[in-house]
C-alpha cells in the first residue's frame, strides 16, 4: 500500500464520524486556522487593547480606560501633521504612481522591442527587498554626497547642496518619490496585462466605423479596463496607507514628525514609547481606513470575475 | 449633411488623425514616445544603476563631492568588506586562517551570512507551509460548491490587505502570549498565514481551468480522490506550485515590519539586519550597496520565473494575462 493509499485510508478513519456535508471544510480548515490566528485574531486583539492603558514593559498591569486612548489621539499634538502626511501619501503618492504606471504600461504595450524583458526589468523596483530600495533612495537624497543634490545644482534649481532628509520643509517628499518608484511598476504591469487582454477585433471594428485613436481609447480601452484600473488604484491606496519601510529607512519619520505617517506613529508609540493601548487605538484607526479600501477592492474584484 | 454631399471625402478626412496618419505626425508621435520612454526609463533604472555603481566604488570615491557618475577605479572593496565582516562576525576567521592562511580582520560590523541563513530558514519554512496548506484548500474551493464558500474566499482576500503595520502591535502581543517571541517559528507561521491566501487564489485559478475530463478519466481508472489529487493534479500543477512557493518565499525574504518587531538582533533576518547597518553610525554606502546586490540575487532569480504569474497572484486571478 502506497503512502497515498495510507493517507486516503487514515483520512477515512478520521472522518468516519464527521457528517458528509461538513467534510468539504476539512482541507480549508488549516488555512483558515492559520489566517484566523495570525491575521484576523490580532485585529480583534487590537480593538480590545485599545480600551486599556498597557505598557510594553509591563503588559500584565493593564488598566481599563474606556475611550481614553481615542481621546488621546484626538488631542495628540502630532496627530494633525501625521494624518495630513498620510493623506498626502495616499492621494499624491497613489495618483502619481497611477499616472506614471499607466504610461509605463501603455509604452510597454506599444510594441517596444523585447516587451517581456522590458516588463521584467521594470518590475525590479517592486520586487527588490523594501529596505534595499529605500536605502538606495536614502543614499541618493543624502545631504553631503547625494546625487539628487548634484543633479539639482547642475540643472540650476538650487545653488548649493541642501539637507533634504533632515529638513522639516522637505523631508515628506523623498520617501513619497521612492514609493512612486516602487509602486508605478506594479500598476504598469496591471495596465499592460489589461491592455493585452482587450480583443483586437474591437479596435478593428471601431476603425471600420471611423473611430479616431482618441475615440478608440475613450470608448474601448477605458471601459474595458475600468474595473482592472479600479483594482490597481485600490492596491496603490492600500500599499501607500500601510507603508512603513520607505519612511522608516529614509527619515525615521523625522525630523520631529515632519515625515511621519500613521504606521510610523504606531511603531513609535508601541516600540519606542511602549504605549501599547495608545498604539492599538491608532491601529484601529488604520484598520478602518484599510477596511473601507478592502471593501471596494473586493467589490471591484467580484465585478471583474463576474464578467469573465 | 450638405457639406458631406459636397465633399464625399469630408467624413473620411474628419476621422483621420494627424498624429497617426500624416508623415510628420508619425515622426512627432514617435519622438514623443521615445522621449517619454527615456524619461521614465531613467527614473526606473537610474536608482538600480546607482546601487551597482556605488557597490563598485572605493570607500574614498563614495566620499567624493560631487559624486562620480561612473566608478573611477572599479573595485570589489565593498563586496570584500561584506565577506570579511561575515567571516569574522560568524567566527570563521580562525578556520579561514588555518585553511587558506589568510588573516581576516574587519572594521565594519555586518554579518550578512548569518542574516541570509536566517532569512532562508524563514522563507523556505513559510513557503512550504503556504503551498502545502493553500493547495489543498484551493482544490476544494475550486471543485466543490458548499455553504459559506464566497464568505471564506472574501475573508481570505481581505486578509491580504491587513498584514504589516496595521497589526504589528497586536501581533507582538499574540506572539509574546504564545511564547514565540524572538523565534524564527513565529515568523514562519505569520509569513505562512500572509501568503497562504495568495496561494489559494493562484492555485484556484489553475484548478478552475483544469479540464474535467482528465479527472473523470482518472475516476474511471478507479483512482481514489487522494490518488487523483496526488498522481494526476499535483504533477500537472507543478509550474503553478513552484510559482506559489516563490511568491511566498519572496514575501518572507523582503518583509521588514514583523522581522523588526518580533526578533532581537541575534536572530535578525536580512531586512532588519540591513536596516540596522544602514542606520548605524557612519554608514559605508559601498558596503550597503554590495550587501544589497547580494541579497537581491534570489529576488531577481525568482522574478524571472514568476513574471508570468505575477498579475494573477497579486489580484487573486481577477486579471489574467
Amino acid at each position: 500500500m502506497s503512502y497515498v493509499d495510507q493517507a486516503q485510508s487514515s483520512y477515512r478513519n478520521v472522518t468516519r464520524y464527521i457528517p458528509e456535508s461538513l467534510r468539504v471544510y476539512l482541507p480549508i480548515l488549516p488555512v483558515m486556522a492559520l489566517v484566523g490566528l495570525f491575521i484576523l485574531y490580532p485585529i480583534a486583539q487590537a480593538i480590545y487593547s485599545s480600551f486599556f492603558t498597557k505598557s510594553l514593559l509591563r503588559p500584565s498591569e493593564a488598566e481599563f480606560v474606556g475611550l481614553a486612548n481615542y481621546v488621546e489621539i484626538w488631542t495628540d499634538p502630532d496627530i494633525h501633521q501625521v494624518l495630513w502626511n498620510t493623506f498626502v501619501w495616499v492621494t499624491v503618492g497613489s495618483l502619481a504612481a497611477i499616472v506614471l504606471g499607466f504610461l509605463m504600461g501603455w509604452l510597454l504595450n506599444e510594441k517596444l522591442p523585447y516587451t517581456s524583458v522590458a516588463s521584467a526589468i521594470v518590475l525590479i523596483p517592486w520586487v527588490l527587498p523594501r529596505v534595499v530600495g529605500a536605502s538606495i533612495w536614502q543614499f541618493m537624497f543624502g545631504g553631503s554626497q547625494g546625487i539628487v543634490n548634484e543633479l539639482l545644482v547642475q540643472l540650476g534649481v538650487i545653488d548649493e547642496y541642501i539637507v533634504m532628509l533632515g529638513a522639516t520643509e522637505y523631508s515628506l517628499w523623498p520617501p513619497i518619490i521612492g514609493m512612486i518608484w516602487r509602486l508605478a511598476p506594479l500598476f504598469a504591469l496591471l495596465t499592460l496585462t489589461s491592455l493585452q487582454g482587450i480583443d483586437e477585433h474591437l479596435y478593428e471594428a471601431a476603425r471600420m466605423d471611423g473611430a479616431t485613436p482618441w475615440e478608440q481609447f475613450r470608448y474601448i480601452t477605458i471601459p474595458m479596463m475600468k474595473y482592472n484600473l479600479a483594482i490597481g488604484f485600490l492596491l496603490m491606496l492600500i500599499y501607500n496607507v500601510r507603508n512603513f519601510s520607505m519612511v522608516w529607512v529614509m527619515t525615521k519619520g523625522g525630523p520631529g514628525v515632519s515625515s511621519s505617517t500613521l504606521p510610523v506613529m504606531i511603531y513609535r508609540a508601541a516600540f519606542i514609547d511602549f504605549e501599547v493601548g495608545f498604539a492599538s487605538a491608532l491601529s484601529v484607526l488604520l484598520f478602518v481606513v484599510l477596511l473601507v479600501f478592502s471593501y471596494y477592492y473586493i467589490k471591484f474584484y467580484d465585478k471583474v470575475r463576474g464578467e469573465m | 449633411m450638405a457639406t458631406d454631399n459636397s465633399d464625399p471625402t469630408a467624413e473620411y478626412r474628419r476621422n483621420q488623425s494627424w498624429l497617426y496618419d500624416s508623415k510628420t505626425g508619425g515622426y512627432v508621435r514617435k519622438t514623443a514616445i521615445g522621449l517619454l520612454t527615456l524619461v521614465i526609463g531613467v527614473f526606473v533604472l537610474f536608482p538600480l544603476y546607482w546601487m551597482v555603481a556605488t557597490a563598485f566604488k572605493t570607500t574614498a570615491e563614495i566620499q567624493q563631492i560631487p559624486p562620480t557618475v561612473f566608478p573611477e577605479n572599479p573595485s570589489f572593496e565593498g563586496f570584500r568588506l561584506v565577506i570579511e565582516s561575515s567571516i569574522q562576525a560568524g567566527g570563521y576567521a580562525g578556520l579561514v586562517n588555518d585553511l587558506l592562511g589568510i588573516t581576516v580582520t574587519s572594521a565594519i560590523d555586518i554579518n550578512l551570512l548569518a542574516l541570509i541563513v536566517n532569512s532562508l530558514k524563514v522563507a523556505v519554512g513559510a513557503g512550504l507551509i503556504a503551498v502545502i496548506l493553500g493547495t489543498g484548500a484551493s482544490y476544494v474551493l475550486s471543485r466543490r460548491e458548499f455553504r459559506g464558500k464566497n464568505l471564506l474566499m472574501s475573508l481570505l482576500l481581505a486578509s491580504l490587505m491587513f498584514p504589516g503595520t496595521a497589526i504589528m502591535v497586536p501581533e507582538w502581543e499574540l506572539i509574546s502570549t504564545l511564547g514565540l517571541f524572538n523565534t524564527h517559528l513565529a515568523l514562519i507561521l505569520i509569513y505562512g498565514a500572509m501568503t497562504a491566501p495568495f496561494v489559494v487564489w493562484l492555485m484556484k485559478g489553475f484548478f478552475d481551468d483544469f479540464p474535467d475530463s482528465i479527472i473523470e478519466a482518472s475516476q474511471i481508472d478507479q483512482c481514489t480522490p487522494f490518488e487523483t489529487f496526488w498522481y494526476v493534479l499535483v504533477p500537472m500543477a507543478r509550474n503553478s506550485l513552484i510559482a506559489s512557493f516563490i511568491f511566498a518565499f519572496l514575501l518572507a525574504w523582503n518583509e521588514l515590519v514583523f522581522a523588526l518587531t518580533l526578533l532581537d538582533n541575534s536572530k535578525f533576518t536580512v531586512p532588519p539586519g540591513l536596516l540596522t547597518f544602514v542606520q548605524g553610525f557612519n554608514t559605508q554606502w559601498n558596503v550597503v550597496a554590495a550587501a544589497s546586490i547580494i541579497v537581491s540575487i534570489p529576488v531577481l532569480a525568482g522574478l524571472a520565473y514568476i513574471q508570468r504569474y505575477f498579475v494573477q497572484g497579486l489580484t487573486g486571478g481577477a486579471i489574467k494575462g
